[in-house]
């Protein structure tokens, strides 16, 4: 039976080949319905809301891990150190972006602390007082001169004996283009 | 019969070969080498999983019928082919498709460097309803791609709001600020 020897054979190749190559093409999963991240098999994480409000408003330029090019204030292990004394702390809310900001106060608060909380936590003071949406509100009333009152709240901080030095929180001049 | 070699393999070549020579005629041969040419190219036409490779899935009815979101370019939108402007993560994409330009829709064409920072929109995925996070990051240090122009609006504010505006270009801190195509990458999943 010859003929039928290598019919056999030729269908157990084919088999083979069918699981070998259907295993082959066994991409990673996507959790996103699109046909490119299926490719991928990019998988994306939910987000917080006060992650959201962070990357849809700060994001873009200080970076999803909070550092960025040299011209953008560092907020990795540095942004906590404003919030050592009452001046920085309003600063921080204060700053044109945050106070100008279209998400509500209570938004702000929350990713405030959730910034604070993820970029920061070891310059934090002890008894750090999460914000609050009623003090982000009594805040963002002012308008400040924001590299005036940066440089004053750095003076104070170094005055209080809560900054090691000026520098570490200065910002490099960029380069020009 | 007297094996020429004592290894297995060679004696089970051997084997095939005297077979073949004492049943097969010349025409069987190019017979069966036919069926073989036949056979290899008809290999990859068998069913097998090839969901990863798929451009197009089978044609589904229209998940999303006009007006059933928000917002107007998820109504429009398809999560197929990123060279096209309505495709979803374009909905506040304005510039050249980095896509049409010999990248990806979150990646740069060679000779050009994605900008370290973006602005961040979202856009809603038509075919699961849901809210993602876009960033609409700049490839810069070439010159414009001049390919697949599309404008979005979601979300664009004025200039007077550079840091949710599109009309700019957004290669702040890249090497060059010579814009050339716009990407658009996920950044997360919006609850």
């Amino acid at each position: 039976m010859p003929k039928n020897r290598a019919l056999r054979g030729g269908v157990v190749l084919l088999v083979g080949a069918t699981v070998f190559v259907s295993h082959a093409q066994n991409a990673p999963v996507s959790n996103v319905p699109d046909a490119v991240t299926r490719k991928t098999g990019l998988h994306v994480e939910p987000m917080a809301r006060p992650a959201r409000i962070y990357a849809e408003n700060c994001e873009g330029c200080h970076g999803w891990a909070g550092i960025s090019v040299t011209e953008i204030p560092t907020l990795k292990g540095r942004v906590g150190y404003f919030a050592r004394i009452p001046e920085g702390r309003r600063y921080l809310v204060q700053v044109p972006n945050v106070a100008l900001n279209p998400s509500s106060d209570e938004d702000i608060a929350a990713m405030m602390n959730w910034l604070l909380a993820t970029y920061s936590r070891d310059e934090l003071p002890a008894d750090f007082v999460p914000y609050s949406a009623a003090e982000v509100a009594q805040l963002r009333k002012a308008r400040i001169d924001v590299a005036a009152d940066r440089r004053r709240v750095i003076a104070a901080l170094v005055a209080a004996n809560e900054l090691p030095s000026p520098d570490v929180l200065s910002i490099p001049h960029a380069s020009l283009y | 019969m007297k094996p020429i070699s004592r290894s297995r393999f060679d004696r089970l070549i051997e084997l095939a070969s005297r077979c073949a020579a004492q049943r097969m005629s010349r025409r069987s041969f190019l017979t069966r080498c036919g069926g073989w040419l036949v056979a290899s190219s008809a290999l990859p036409l068998l069913p097998v999983s090839r969901r990863a490779q798929a451009g197009d899935a089978p044609q589904k009815p229209p998940q999303n019928p006009k007006g059933a979101f928000a917002s107007e370019f998820a109504n429009q939108a398809q999560t197929k082919d990123p060279t096209q402007c309505n495709y979803w993560r374009y909905c506040s994409s304005d510039g050249y498709l980095c896509a049409c330009c010999g990248g990806g829709p979150s990646t740069c064409p060679p000779g050009s460097s994605p900008s370290p920072t973006s602005w961040v929109g979202s856009c809603i995925n038509p075919d699961d309803g849901k809210t993602y996070l876009i960033a609409y990051r700049d490839c810069c240090g070439k010159d414009s791609c001049g390919r697949c122009s599309c404008l979005g609006q979601e979300g664009d504010m004025p200039e007077y709001r550079p840091q949710v505006n599109n009309d700019i270009v957004w290669c702040f801190g890249a090497s060059s600020m010579v814009y050339h195509c716009s990407s658009a990458g996920l950044v997360g999943l919006a609850e």
